[in-house]
């Protein structure tokens, strides 16, 4: 797989992460179980902060307006549609035997997309 | 909750991030997708150790490369230094990211916070076999080879 492309994914697992311990329900729960939610958001963001400068300054960029835009800027591609705005990818994308080798965009909504398993 | 779940009951990894990979090798994942996620996890654990109780350590995230609850749980009689503490078992979940919100990931930590909360911390910490350790947490253990 690209490694901007796994990047991306890891970026945006991680903004899940922050949002989750963000998230007062889960905050609460988190307590109970003896973790510190918040001591670990305050980490978590200076580790996005270090990964997201591993990522090519263009990709970036794309991902955080995506992300301001739809909320999420990685999708998986589910049965040849981008998951994120459900289009039928082109043939030659869904023939394309790179896939994951490059960092790719839906041509509809340009959510970064990738295959998986 | 019954939610199916896979086993290791000897863990043979002496640091937190090989047990964590170890556990990681019991779904039907290719390589690279077990080592993203490896990475989601760890960087959660190095953000702060997911220590429950003495012994028990959960290491979880939600992530987009699952699309179904992912649940292992595994033990070490030995322990593995997790760094600071040693941890005995390991409950490890992951949580897929659904456009609905994380109202299951939510609903997940709290059944295994109810559970550890009461006497499930210590039955886990003394049971014999995974098919036990899945019937404290209510789970139901799936079929692998680590299972039989």
């Amino acid at each position: 797989m690209n490694k901007d492309l796994e990047r991306l994914i890891s970026l945006h697992d991680l903004d899940v992460m922050i949002s989750d311990l963000q998230n007062k329900d889960i905050q609460k729960q988190e307590k109970k179980l003896g973790l510190s939610p918040a001591a670990a958001v305050e980490e978590l963001k200076k580790m996005r902060g270090e990964l997201a400068l591993l990522i090519a300054r263009r990709s970036r960029d794309m991902y955080d307006q995506l992300a301001s835009h739809y909320g999420n800027a990685v999708v998986p591609v589910i049965h040849e549609r981008c998951s994120g705005c459900f289009t039928q990818l082109p043939t030659a994308f869904v023939a394309s035997p790179d896939r994951n080798k490059q960092v790719e965009t839906c041509p509809a909504c340009g959510r970064f997309i990738y295959w998986c398993d | 909750m019954k939610r199916p779940v896979f086993s290791d009951w000897n863990i043979k990894s002496v640091n937190r991030k090989a047990a964590i990979a170890e556990l990681l090798k019991l779904f039907p994942f290719q390589s690279n997708t077990q080592d993203l996620l490896l990475t989601a996890l760890e960087t959660r654990e190095q953000a702060e150790p997911t220590i429950v109780h003495k012994g028990i350590a959960m290491p979880h995230c939600r992530s987009i490369l699952v699309d179904d609850f992912m649940i292992a749980i595994g033990k070490s009689e030995k322990g593995i230094p997790w760094p600071e503490e040693k941890v005995k078992v390991i409950i490890l979940f992951i949580t897929p990211v659904k456009p609905s919100g994380p109202d299951e990931h939510m609903k997940l930590i709290r059944h295994l916070a109810k559970l550890l909360r009461m006497d499930g911390a210590e039955k886990l910490l003394s049971a014999d076999s995974p098919i036990e350790a899945a019937s404290i947490l209510k789970f139901t253990l799936q079929e692998s080879k680590q299972n039989e």
